[in-house]
């Protein structure tokens, strides 16, 4: 399944619904729904609004693919700005005491709801954001 | 996130959504319009008539227009604009859908001996939505162009 929405705040939501519609249909378990809908807002709002500027002209790519026991989705951004990867993520206590950025919280919550969690070779430029579920938790 | 934008910006929001033909994926086409319907503002009743016609649009194309083939894709078009929302449902045009079936008038007797007590679809589609409009996609396909009108 392929899903494009314009990068204005909001259309997140619509994505979520529209993600955890798929995932059901896969047979995912509740719990494991929610999650993925929380990690997928994440990534879509990172897309929006870093990725694509929030520019309502620009769209944000999702592809949803089902395997036998995993579910992949794809986040797709045009790149106006690139994620800057390579540092070390600060952890939530340097955040919490105000010695590192706020920033980064999305990507830290998506790494603790999902299975799998990051960013992609992207050939066209933009930031391309992988996220897999597996249908049983191991 | 539908309110009217100042400057040349358009005032109407695209989403598109592609899915395989395979029953149960209008599933997903029932619950993003739904979702982006009630975040437009409307009504739990018009939302409900919503979802039934696309679930009637989307299966036709599922079944007919594309014959199952799960290797074909049934593209769903929702445009948001200030006062309605346009969904346009489109196959690849397997099976061409005759324009006679377009404006039925299904009777019940008939319908009861039916196998599959189909044949309402259409006639459903245009009971439940303001807009109803047949035409042929870019695609090849069939399309129908269907429009809900948001009352304030």
């Amino acid at each position: 399944m392929e899903l494009s929405f314009p990068s204005e705040l909001g259309f997140e939501k619509v994505a979520r619904d529209a993600v955890a519609a798929f995932a059901r249909r896969l047979g995912c378990d509740r719990e494991r729904v929610e999650d993925l809908k929380t990690a997928l807002g994440e990534a879509c709002i990172n897309a929006i609004e870093h990725g694509n500027g929030r520019t309502p002209g620009l769209h944000v790519d999702v592809s949803c693919f089902g395997s036998e026991d995993r579910l992949t989705v794809e986040v797709r951004d045009r790149g106006l700005k690139r994620y800057q990867g390579g540092d070390q993520v600060a952890g939530i206590d340097l955040k919490l005491r105000g010695l590192a950025p706020r920033r980064g919280m999305g990507l830290m919550m998506i790494e603790q709801l999902v299975d799998e969690a990051g960013f992609t070779e992207s050939p066209d430029g933009g930031n391309h954001f992988r996220l897999v579920l597996y249908y049983h938790r191991t | 996130m539908t309110s009217p934008s100042s400057g040349d910006e358009p005032v109407e929001r695209m989403i598109e959504l592609r899915l395989p033909s395979r029953l149960g994926y209008e599933k997903v086409a029932m619950d993003t319009a739904s979702s982006l319907a009630r975040r437009m503002g409307f009504g739990a009743d018009r939302v409900e008539a919503l979802r039934t016609a696309i679930a009637e649009a989307v299966t036709n194309a599922i079944e007919h227009g594309n014959a199952q083939d799960s290797g074909m894709r049934v593209l769903v078009m929702l445009t948001a604009r200030p006062d309605e929302l346009v969904v346009s449902v489109a196959d690849q045009g397997r099976k061409q859908l005759d324009q006679d079936q377009t404006t039925p008038s299904p009777r019940i007797e008939d319908a009861f001996s039916r196998q599959d007590k189909g044949g309402w679809g259409i006639w459903l589609i245009r009971e439940l939505m303001d807009e109803v409009e047949f035409t042929v996609a870019p695609s090849g396909g069939n399309q129908v162009r269907m429009v809900i009108h948001l009352e304030r």
